[in-house]
Formats: structure tokens, sequence, C-alpha cells
């Protein structure tokens, strides 16, 4: 037994990003002995994987408010936690290839400025002006948010992880969930690959393996791990400044702070694909392409890396934070679809309400656990998923 | 100057001229030791360190592409060769000063936070100062465009060294025409085979399981030709390169390995390395002394020093240094002298020199292997990671071979182990010597260097890892914040996320993790290199994407 205490108050099982801040947001309330298990190492999983982008253009009144929530959390970051995360304020430039695309921008910037955030639509001369070396006819025009941005996602997990520690909170790591213990009806404990200890909590931050925990304790979810792959290029002095995002075929990438140019693109991925599998010609061939496309530039830079992670998408894109009515103890904090970065700071304020029982501010239709129960169940649907 | 066309090309506006076939480096070298580039942080003089195009050592911009590295740039009339990172030039360059005025480090993780209104303008300066050169320019990456290589073989061999070579020839005995690819800028033909030369064979994914062509290569040909090769049997011999060291000021220009000393020293007694200490007692020190003859001025090793370098050394009649720790360099634009210290608390003393040649330890290219799926092996005896082999030769992927030294066989001719894995690809008996496997447990040689070298004093600039100027003290310090793990202490850090993809700083990290953390190297972490396995240009990998575009996912 590795385990400082035989029982807690709550086990988040995830220690990425939102397992992190949801302990830290627990530990400031006082919550009580906290422990956070992983079964790999810290920034194994999606928080050590992702392009780093956070931006507020979302398509729904209530995802916009907690990533301006997010964005203003992640400006006082390097203050708070110690650690300097570059996050650079230098927009979002969202890509319309084709009018119909354009116009589904429109809507998105509409609910956008409802919000009160200045964002603009760009024709393809203002698209062109914020992306130097842009190659003729390839936008009809685009969409932008200035004070969306990107940073370092390692720094982020080492600041919350040092943090939590500070608090008290007790992280394994290396650890795996095996079980949830249920008895009478609610969560009893949490077996794992070092034993078990007794807590009446469990909190599924499990990103890309929430789906397998949450099964774990009998609970059917609509949770589907899908593999995404990225890569780096070579550094070059900086000449893009925003992030960068093609929603026609899932392109992103910005220009990080020391230079490379780091994104991805959407290449499917049968469900069930296996984890570990190294990154595919398909994706280097095609983001290459697509890349060279848009700034025919890139051409002559060379790719210095590339690999993998999992996104945990649910059928509607949005994540699944709360209580699950089915079984009391049981607090969701995945689902994030790959976006878990960008809305960790702000969503996992209300994953820590629910621990709690206290009253949280989101929407339940678009949020709880419970909305795909019954026949109102979510359908799928197609948003603007990436980047 | 021999005969031979000239070639013209300008070297920072400068007119200068390289004879035909001649590399940038090469051609700059004729003056000296070339410096072309500094250091990414701290603006450090840097030369070339490995002159096979894996350092950061000697990146230069040509015709306005980006980070080439000048060892591997043959020259073209008309070139036109630019620094990239410093100014007014790399001999002086202004943003040296940063060097001295932080003599602990600029700390990027915890620094630049307050105050608070100030980061905007941290994050422009930083942002500002990142990377080696300027964007691409259009018309270099216009340039650069072209129709892709798709083709098809029986048998890919990689690598065209002895050991590709001897299975080469044995495929081609039993009726075969291998096709051989190999990163080389000067190969010899393989009589028989095919042979794609300047070619780097940088992706190997799992076989397929349709059949027919298990296998798919993706590489480019220099300068960006992308290729695509469908095979049913690949052989890898891509060989080894010479590792690094850790010491004070070891990113010193001067400071080589063995490779770069054969790179830069065209014939014996020839080169810009004029009094060199080469560090190592073994075949590889035996050979690098062959090579700089009369330029040897020491021999010094970690351990003992093997009878024929002890032969070759009192022919050129150099004093002998065995057991001995190399702790630091002095010179800054270029080594002046090494300071060394007899292992076991010996006083310090002074070996004047101009370079310092790392000839002490060679570890294999095993990327291949790793992309492919190949159940992989640690060999304490190498400090290195190889692929599981039956005695055949084959690897635990069916239709995937190794040969040479990326087998990890000891005490056997590499052209033997060519000729055995030639073999096992076309399923017939070898009746040659069974393999002499390189012992799996046992401490690395190093350890034990590493562990009374760290402990003392540290002179001078301890720096990790040369293409990120990462500083040893920041690994150490990165374990004393209670992180552990190589994949971490890689993330925290950023060692090993440069341009040598780690080749010249993960093994050394590797090391003083296990010492720190009190495990062995294969329980602080894989040494992993994500794919590719060189930087392969966006624009060779672009023309194959109608290739691939087709292609279940895995």
């Amino acid at each position: 037994m590795t385990f400082a205490r035989g029982d807690y108050r709550v086990v988040v099982v995830g220690a990425g990003i939102v397992g992190l801040f949801t302990a830290y947001h627990l530990a400031r309330a006082g919550a009580g002995p906290i422990l956070v298990v992983d079964r790999g190492f810290l920034s194994n999983g999606g928080s050590g994987r992702n392009g780093g982008g956070v931006r507020q253009q979302w398509e729904t009144r209530s995802t916009i408010r907690l990533a301006r929530e997010a964005v203003a959390d992640y400006r006082r970051f390097s203050s708070e936690f110690g650690y300097n995360i570059w996050f650079r304020q230098g927009g979002y430039l969202f890509l319309a290839d084709t009018p119909t695309e354009l116009a589904r921008l429109q809507r998105v910037h509409a609910i956008v400025r409802a919000e009160g955030l200045p964002s603009e639509i760009l024709d393809a001369d203002g698209v062109a002006a914020r992306l130097d070396g842009l190659a003729p006819g390839a936008v009809v025009g685009g969409s932008y948010l200035r004070s969306d941005g990107t940073l370092y996602p390692f720094p982020a997990v080492w600041g919350v992880y040092e943090a939590v520690r500070r608090l008290g909170v007790e992280v394994a790591l290396g650890v795996d969930c095996r079980a949830i213990v249920v008895r009478d009806g609610r969560v009893a404990g949490v077996a794992t690959s070092d034993g078990t200890v007794a807590t009446p909590t469990v909190v599924n931050a499990a990103g890309g393996w929430s789906g397998e925990v949450s099964r774990a304790a009998g609970l059917e979810v609509p949770n589907v791990a899908s593999r995404h792959e990225i890569l780096a290029t070579e550094p070059s002095k900086p000449f893009l400044d925003p992030m960068v995002v093609r929603a026609s075929d899932g392109l992103y990438f910005s220009q990080t702070m020391r230079g490379e140019i780091v994104g991805g693109v959407t290449v499917p991925h049968p469900p069930g694909t296996a984890r570990g599998v190294p990154s595919s010609p398909r994706f280097l061939t095609g983001m290459a392409g697509a890349l060279v496309g848009l700034l025919p530039r890139l051409g002559a830079l060379g790719v210095l890396r590339a690999w993998t992670g999992f996104y945990d998408d649910t059928p509607d894109g949005l994540p699944i934070v709360g209580a699950d009515p089915r079984l009391a103890g049981f607090v969701h904090a995945n689902g994030f679809g790959g976006h878990g970065f960008m809305l960790a700071p702000a969503a996992t304020r209300r994953v820590a309400a629910a621990v709690l029982g206290e009253a949280v501010d989101l929407d339940p239709a678009e949020f709880s656990p419970g909305r795909f129960l019954g026949p109102a169940a979510p359908t799928t649907v197609e948003r603007l998923q990436l980047g | 100057m021999a005969s031979g066309t000239e070639r013209r090309f300008s070297w920072r506006g400068r007119p200068t001229t390289a004879r035909d076939g001649e590399t940038i480096l090469e051609a700059l070298a004729h003056d000296g030791l070339p410096s072309v580039v500094r250091s990414p942080r701290y603006h450090r003089p840097r030369g070339p360190l490995c002159g096979v195009g894996q350092c950061t050592g000697c990146l230069v911009r040509v015709n306005g592409r980006p980070n080439v590295r000048a060892c591997r740039q043959v020259v073209a009339s008309g070139d036109v060769v630019e620094n990239g990172n410093a100014w007014p030039s790399p001999r002086f360059d202004l943003l040296g000063v940063l060097d001295t005025a932080f003599p602990s480090g600029i700390d990027t993780l915890h620094g630049f936070r307050r105050p608070a209104f100030l980061t905007g303008l941290y994050q422009r300066v930083v942002r500002r100062l990142s990377g080696y050169s300027g964007p691409p320019s259009p018309e270099a990456a216009r340039a650069l465009a072209s129709a892709p290589d798709v083709r098809t073989a029986t048998t890919v061999i990689v690598g065209a060294g002895p050991a590709g070579r001897a299975a080469a020839r044995a495929l081609v005995d039993a009726g075969e025409r291998p096709l051989v690819v190999d990163r080389g800028l000067r190969v010899p033909e393989v009589p028989g085979a095919e042979l794609l030369a300047r070619s780097t064979a940088t992706f190997l994914p799992p076989p397929s399981a349709d059949g027919g062509w298990a296998f798919s290569l993706v590489g480019f040909t220099e300068p960006a030709r992308g290729f695509a090769i469908r095979a049913r049997r690949v052989i890898v011999a891509t060989g080894g390169y010479d590792a690094a060291l850790w010491f004070g000021g070891a990113d010193r220009p001067g400071v080589v390995t063995a490779d770069g000393a054969l790179a830069l020293t065209p014939a014996p007694g020839a080169g810009p390395l004029r009094r060199a200490v080469v560090f190592g007692g073994g075949d590889r020190a035996a050979t690098t002394i062959d090579r700089l003859h009369e330029s040897v001025v020491a021999v010094v090793a970690p351990g003992e020093i093997r009878p024929e370098v002890v032969r070759r050394a009192s022919d050129l009649g150099v004093p002998l240094y065995p057991r001995t720790l190399l702790r630091s360099v002095t010179g800054r634009r270029r080594v002046r002298s090494v300071r060394l210290e007899s292992r076991g608390g010996g006083a310090p003393f002074h070996v004047e020199c101009d370079s310092v040649v790392l000839a002490h330890r060679r570890l294999p290219h095993p990327q291949l292997f790793f992309q492919a799926g190949a159940r992989m092996r640690w060999r304490g005896g190498a400090g290195a990671y190889f692929p599981e082999l039956t005695d055949a030769g084959a690897t635990s992927v069916p239709g995937l071979f190794a040969a040479g030294t990326v087998a990890g066989v000891v005490g056997d001719d590499v052209a033997t182990s060519g000729e055995r894995a030639a073999k096992a690809a076309l399923g017939a008996p070898f009746d040659g010597p069974a393999p002499r496997w390189i012992p799996a447990d046992g401490p690395a040689e190093l350890e034990g260097y590493y562990r009374e070298l760290l402990g003392g004093p540290r002179p001078g600039r301890w720096v990790a890892c040369p293409c990120e100027d990462v500083l040893v003290a920041e690994i150490e310090e990165a374990h004393r914040a209670g992180y552990r793990g190589v994949e971490v202490v890689k993330r925290y850090t950023g060692v090993g996320t440069g341009l040598c993809q780690g080749r010249y700083c993960l093994p050394e990290t590797l090391l003083t993790l296990a010492r720190l953390e009190g495990r062995t190297p294969p329980e602080v972490g894989y040494i992993t290199q994500r794919p590719p396995v060189h930087p392969t240009p966006l624009a060779a990998l672009a023309a194959l994407r109608e290739e691939f575009a087709g292609e279940p996912a895995p």
C-alpha cells in the first residue's frame, strides 16, 4: 500500500489538468483528504499531448462563459501558481474555404458578440492580412477574436500539481484505478493496482480513459476515445501570431513561443483504434499537404516530431460535468472532446461544487450526465470541434 | 587548392569558393574550424559537433531555407548562404552578452512572470529570440517542390555501410535486386542492387496485415523529394553514431565527436583540427587517431586504454591518460585546453589543445525498429536499446531484420551480421558463426564515470542539450522538484526536444537520472525518438499526400 491513508473524502481518477484543477478547487474549499490517482506519469495523457489552444469562440453561450472564465484564470495563472505558462493572446483565426463555412462562422460570431466579446468577421483580404504568405484563393473569409490564445500545457500541469501537493492533496502516479467499490447503491471506495481505499466520492477525470472508468462503476456512458495525431516542425523566428483553425477538415496550427509550428488535422480513425499506435503516414502526409496548401512557405520547414493522443468525445460535443444521477458519489469531469485544457480551470469549479453538494450554474441540458438518459438524449451534433 | 571545378557561392554576403562536390561546411573549413551559428538561448559560439547531419552546430540558411545543416548541403553555384541567429555575425554576436549576464541560467519555467504588466513585452522579446533562423521564404519552398518517388521493392535495406552492403551482396547472390537506401552524400554503388543515395528513410510504420507489400517506408531524397517505398521485407542496417559527453564547455567550438573529426579531416593530418585530445580508449579512438595522425596531442579515456590505441599513441609519441575525468575545457570561441583529473581524486591538470574528439561511446540508430513496433531490449553493456532478435537475425515483426551495429552483436564482424540478416530474410540457412550478444545487464560503463564527475566541481557552463541550451543543473533541479522518469524530465526541461531529436542529450540524461533516482536506466525510461527519424521537409511529405490518402488508419 503506497497511500498515506485508508480513506479519503474524495478520490479523483486522472492527474491531467482536469483532475488536478478539480483537486485544487476542492482543497481550497477545505473538502478534506483528497487522493488523485493516475495510471501513467504526469502529462502522459491529453494534458501533455495537446496543441495548447485556449479560445472563447464557441457555439453555445454557456461554453463561451466557461471559456471566458478560463481565459481570465489562465491570465492569472503565472502569478498564482509560480510557473510561467506563456499564455500569449495572439488570437484565434477561423478560416472558411466555402461560403457555407463562412455562414457557419457568422452564426457563431453572432453568439460570441452577443456574449460581449469583440470577435470579427474577416473577408479573404482580412484573413491574408493576419496570415502572412497565405496561398491565393485558399479562403473566402474567416472569424477572429484577439483575446483567444495559446499556452504551454506542461508548466500548467506542473504548477497545479505542485499547488495541490502544497495544499495537502496526495497524488499517486503509476496507480491504475481498476474498479469502483459500490455499497448500498453508492460509491464506497476505489480498487487500485496498489490496493483499495475507502471514499464516498469519486471524480472521473480520466480524459481519454474516462469511458472505461465509468464503465468500471457499472455505468453506461456515451464517451468514446478518439485517436488524434499532431506534429511539430523545426523552430523559426516568429511569423504567425494567431492559432489558425479550418473547420472543414479540422486543420489547426499555431507557432509556439519557441518558434515551432504545432498542429494537427482530422484523419478518420475507426473507433477502438489501439492505444500506443504511433503516427500514421496518412496523417503526416495529409497534415503536410494541408499546411503547404494554405501557407506554401511552410514547405521548406522540416517536421521534427509527431505524436498521438486521445480525445474523450461525447455525442453532442459538450462535456459531462456533474454528479451521476444513477450512482450517488460518482461525479463526472470528462467528455471534453479535446478541449479539456481550455475549459479546465472554469469547468472544474463546477465539478468541485457538485462534489460539495453546492448549486452548479450550468445548463443541465448541455452539461449534465443525465442528459444522455431517457428518450430526450441529444443526437450527434457536429460542432466547431477543433483547435 | 586542388584541381576540379570551382563553385562560387556567397557566405554572409562574401564571395566564397568550394571545390566540386564539397559541402558548405567543407568549403568553409578551408579557413579553419567554421563557427556559423550561436546557441539558441545564451548565444554561445557553436561549432560543428557531429559532421553527419544530426546536431545543430552548423545550421545555416541557404537560399531562404532555414535550418540547413552545412555538413549535409553540397554547394551549388550561386547559393546564398547566411547565418541565422547572430548579429552582427556569428563571431561577434551582441546577444552573446546573455551568456555572461545569466551565469546560473535563464529560467523560462518560473521567470518572466513579474511584474504582470510586462509579461506581454517579455513574450515579444523571448519569442523574437527563439529559433535558429528566420522563417522560410516562399521562393525557398517553391524551389523544393518536386514530384514524389513512389516505388516497390521485394527487399529494402536501410543503410549502405559494411553490414548493409554485405546483406545486399548476399541477396544479389541469391538472385534478388534489393533496394538500398542511404543518407550518405558519397555512397558507392552496390553491384547488382539499386541504390537510393542521399536519402533518409524516416518513418517505418508497423506492417499492414493485408500481406502483399507489408511495409510502407516514407522518407526523402535531399533536398526535399519525398519517397514512399512499398516492400515485403526490410533489413535495417542504420549503423551508429558517436555519443556526446557532459563536461564544462562541452558545447564549445572544437569539441567534436569522432564522426565529426572524421568528417572534418579529409586526409591524415589535414583539416581544421590541429591539436586534438582524443577521448576514448577503444576501436573508435584507434580509427580517429589514424585519421588525425600528427594532429593528436593526447589520448584520454574514462577507463582503460586498449593495446591498439596504446601502440598508436606511442608511435606518435603522445601521452596517454587512462581512467581520467574530462572536467572542462577553456576557451570561448575555440577550445584552448582541457582540464583533466585522474579518477579517484587526482589533482587537476591541463593539456593545451584546439579540439577534443569524443570517441568513447558508439550508439545505435534504432528508431525504425521502435516505429515498426518491434520488441526492444535494453543492453546495459552498450547503454542502449536494440531489437530483440532470434539467433537468425529476425525481429519480433515478421519481415523486419537487423544487421550490423543496430543488431547488438559483439565479436562478430559487421559483414557477417549483414549476411546473416540477408539469409534470415530469404529463409535460407546461414552457416556462419552464431551471434554473441552485447550483455543485457550490468551497469553501463559510464555510470560510475558520471557519478564521480558530477559529484565534483563544475567549472564553466554545463550544457546538457546543445540544441535547446538546457543545462545539466536544470535536469538536476527537475529531480529535486520531484519529477521522475525521462519522459517527465524531458517535458519539464525541454531536454531532448531539439533538432537532434535527443541523440546528443537523452543518453546522458538517462544515465544521470538512473543515478539520481537510484534505478536502472530501463526503469527510468525508453529513449524513443518520435517519428520522423530526421527532420523531414513538409514539401516532401505534402507531395506524398495522394499516395496515402486512401490508406486505412492503423
